[in-house]
């Protein structure tokens, strides 16, 4: 692998402030950023990310390629959490293995950010679209480790009248579908894609809030998310081996699948990167929120800090310059 | 009178309180931003932006006929989502 990659990827800001935050917690730092600032940084990077999607992809068009690309995600985010639980079955109980199953094949928007980040400074171009992928992905993951937890944990052992009936589909549904995150994502994506096809002049207009303070806002939700990370470690002690082997493992795995699979739609290097990324990444915001909803039997000690205490750091660190160096050595660039 | 007092996850503020007002609750107190430690480890507001944040406490005061009511319509919430509650005298004055 190229050692510029990496240098490139740990010199660049956002995971310079994500290793401070990291050094605060160790170095014992009395650093503390108040609670409603990383949920307004995180709200406003998805309304950022989203908008800046739905204009990309007016420019992009909807051709077949796009959406062969998007259809690919989809069938991702079911087909990960199905084989991730088959695995995780092994070792845990139907509950705790679906919700973790789910975060894995859900994503991360802040790993997507941060590769794109990447791609800026290589100065890799890549599409809008996959923005598109990134807000579809979400959902059918969280669907599929319910059903999962369900259908393996047996509905009729709950001792909830609603629950022994089946499945709870309105709640699956709302948890999937109008959770905060995924909504606002999906919501700007589209207000993004209508401003940018019916009225130009608003996106000229969004810039200095959706582009300028952008990258200042990733660095500082990746401050917070280190201070975060780090605080997690202590629960990795009640994860275990195995789980965080399949923490780092699986990331690698669902990645090279991800490269395969962008090696026969025929995406340009930069998609290539951001699909693996999708793939490779786990949700710790959407699906641990549905998943305490709907699976409230899991730990949420678990499949909160597999995703954000192994799997972030993994892939914002070293999986970002590991996957793109597999991309120039099998994509073909141009 | 009677004091409930209610632990559980702020995510969970609107269910419950729903829950409460169907069984006839008078009035209820709502704290959020309620950090600590529990049976299920520390209690903090770091997660605050996945919704996985800190604690509520919920506190009603009552008449004794209304206790069971309120038990039956809550306790069921506590089981599925997490989260304690604790009942006591409580004088006024």
């Amino acid at each position: 692998m190229q050692s510029s990659l990496v240098l490139q990827n740990l010199l660049s800001a956002p995971v310079l402030f994500f290793f401070l935050g990291i050094l605060a917690v160790v170095l014992g730092s009395d650093l503390e950023i108040p609670s409603p600032l990383p949920k307004l940084f995180s709200l406003y990077l998805l309304l950022a990310i989203g908008f800046r999607g739905g204009v990309e992809l007016v420019h992009s068009g909807l051709g077949s390629l796009v959406l062969l690309t998007i259809g690919a995600a989809v069938l991702m985010s079911v087909l990960v959490p199905i084989s991730s639980f088959l695995l995780l079955r092994t070792q845990l109980d139907p509950y705790n293995a679906a919700a973790i199953a789910a975060s894995y094949g859900s994503i991360s928007a802040v790993t997507f950010i941060t590769a794109q980040s990447f791609l800026n400074v290589l100065k890799v171009p890549y599409d809008g679209f996959m923005v598109a992928a990134l807000a579809l992905m979400e959902s059918p993951a969280i669907v599929v480790g319910v059903v999962m937890a369900k259908l393996a944990g047996g509905a009729a052992a709950s001792t909830d009248p609603q629950e022994a009936q089946g499945l709870r589909w309105r709640e699956i549904l709302q948890e999937a579908f109008l959770n905060g995150s995924i909504f606002l994502l999906i919501g700007s994506l589209v207000i993004g894609y209508l401003v940018a096809a019916f009225s130009p002049a608003g996106v000229e207009k969004m810039e200095p809030f959706t582009e300028k303070l952008f990258y200042g806002a990733l660095c500082f939700f990746l401050l917070d998310m280190g201070l975060i990370a780090a605080q997690r470690l202590q629960d990795l002690r009640k994860a275990g081996p195995f789980l965080i082997g399949f923490a780092v493992l699986a990331p690698l795995l669902h990645a090279l699948v991800g490269l395969g699979i962008a090696r026969v739609l025929g995406i340009n290097q930069g998609d290539s990167l951001l699909f693996m990324v999708l793939c490779a990444s786990a949700s710790y915001i959407a699906v641990p929120a549905a998943m305490r909803m709907t699976v409230p039997q899991a730990n949420p000690s678990l499949y909160i800090s597999t995703a954000l205490g192994v799997t972030f750091p993994f892939n914002v660190v070293v999986g970002i310059p590991i996957y793109m160096a597999l991309v120039q050595r099998f994509i073909p660039a141009g | 009178m009677k004091r409930i007092d209610l632990f559980l996850s702020e995510r969970e503020i609107d269910k419950v309180c729903k829950a409460l007002r169907q069984a006839g609750a008078p009035g209820y107190s709502v704290m959020r931003h309620v950090t600590g430690m529990g049976l299920g480890g520390e209690i903090s507001e770091a997660m605050d932006f996945s919704s996985f944040g800190a604690n509520a406490h919920l506190i009603v005061f009552c008449q004794p006929e209304l206790v069971a009511a309120i038990q039956e319509s809550v306790k069921p919430l506590l089981q599925r989502f997490g989260g304690v509650g604790f009942l006591s005298e409580a004088e006024p004055f």
